[in-house]
């Protein structure tokens, strides 16, 4: 069963943002407002939405299991790891597509609104993280700094989401969830935002398990050149 | 030379730790903070509030004088007035307060009656409702709605 559901996760990832692809450019209507502008709709939210949530939520998740002494294990680790590499990549795609967006619709490419900045501080610290994993060399050091600071870090996700309900924000409040509303979209745009939300996560699903493949293959192959090494110095000994 | 027959020990061991390997996570620790802290000071310096809008305005209006702000409100439809140089007309909030808004330069497509704008500028005078804007940044509502959600499509694919 897990065998198929880990054959199965490319191609509907696949599928599913074809299909976003499909009715976001050429079934859903325009905006009464913003017009073709709000084809955005399904690119940019479901981006934050892995960046702030799934793909910090994982990492979040993994590092606290890494601290807790009953769940440590190099797997929590590697885990951790790999959301936070495919974080980083939604990241930058939620502030290059918000950008993008903002030119046309609100006249600025940027602006140092709260939800603006406090997303570009999530963006720094993910990179950051990876920064430090790279900056040292033993495992367990390096896991435990990297999950410390993951929780750190994780101290931005509240104020990013909460920036446009704390503050008065250039950048639109809530469009989904919002208290007595519900969702402030029309028919077939909220359908096919909601496909971009179940599209991108499995998109990060694949992304983080392929990732995660290769750190084990990685440390696999570093564990054999480490025993070839200390065999071939038994040899030399024998040798000697 | 004398002959050992001691086993060689194979035993691997760390590398000894170098100060430029401690160092660098100290450096990357440090550089993080500083990058998160210029991000935050730009943030307070434009202050974390983006905006005051025309109700709060109106309220400060002694204290703010002529100094620059941000200022938000809706436009009166049919009071824009187009220009070479720029764009004039009237933004409101919730309440009676009005200000009259001269801005220069282009303003962005989404620009019209009724919708939300930030306007970049200052007032005239410290008592009057002019206000010259030297930016229209549109702000948007987090509402979508389709443009024409009664419209089908045709068996021939034309819409109807």
């Amino acid at each position: 069963m897990k065998k198929l559901a880990a054959q199965i996760l490319g191609p509907t990832a696949l599928v599913t943002t074809a299909l976003t692809v499909y009715l976001g450019i050429w079934v859903t209507p325009q905006d009464v407002v913003q017009g073709n502008l709000a084809r955005m709709l399904y690119i940019h939210p479901a981006a934050a939405w892995i960046a702030l949530y799934v793909g910090f939520g994982t990492a979040i998740i993994a590092s606290l299991m890494y601290l807790w002494p009953r769940t440590r294990s190099t797997a929590a680790d590697h885990v951790a790891a790999s959301a936070m590499e495919v974080t980083l990549v939604f990241t930058i795609l939620t502030l290059i597509t918000g950008s993008l967006w903002g030119r046309p619709a609100w006249g600025v490419w940027w602006v140092w609104d709260a939800r603006l900045t406090s997303t570009a501080v999530l963006a720094v610290l993910v990179a950051g993280y990876l920064a430090l994993r790279r900056a040292i060399d033993d495992p367990e050091l390096r896991a435990r700094r990297s999950a410390v600071l993951a929780l750190v870090a994780a101290i931005n996700v509240p104020v990013v989401h909460f920036a446009v309900v704390w503050w008065k924000t250039l950048h639109q409040g809530a469009t989904i969830l919002t208290p007595g509303s519900g969702i402030l979209v029309h028919g077939i745009m909220a359908w096919t935002m909601l496909l971009s939300f179940i599209a991108f996560t499995l998109v990060y699903a694949w992304m983080v398990r392929e990732r995660y493949r290769i750190a084990i293959r990685q440390q696999t192959r570093d564990d054999r050149e480490l025993a070839h090494a200390v065999s071939a110095r038994h040899s030399e000994g024998g040798a000697a | 030379m004398a002959a050992t027959n001691e086993p060689l020990d194979v035993t691997p061991v760390a590398p000894p730790a170098r100060r430029s390997r401690r160092g660098r996570s100290v450096a990357v620790l440090g550089g993080i903070t500083i990058i998160v802290g210029v991000l935050i000071s730009q943030g307070l310096v434009h202050s974390l509030n983006f905006f005051v809008t025309v109700d709060e305005v109106s309220a400060q209006r002694v204290t703010l004088g002529t100094s620059k702000v941000n200022l938000e409100g809706k436009v009166v439809p049919g009071s824009i007035q187009r220009s070479a140089m720029g764009s004039a007309f009237v933004m409101v909030g919730n309440g009676k307060y009005r200000v009259d808004v001269s801005a220069i330069g282009q303003p962005p497509q989404l620009f019209g009656p009724n919708i939300p704008v930030v306007v970049v500028g200052h007032f005239l005078t410290p008592t009057s409702t002019q206000f010259v804007a030297t930016q229209i940044i549109v702000k948007h509502t987090a509402t979508y709605i389709a443009q024409h959600p009664n419209r089908v499509t045709a068996p021939n694919g034309t819409k109807r």
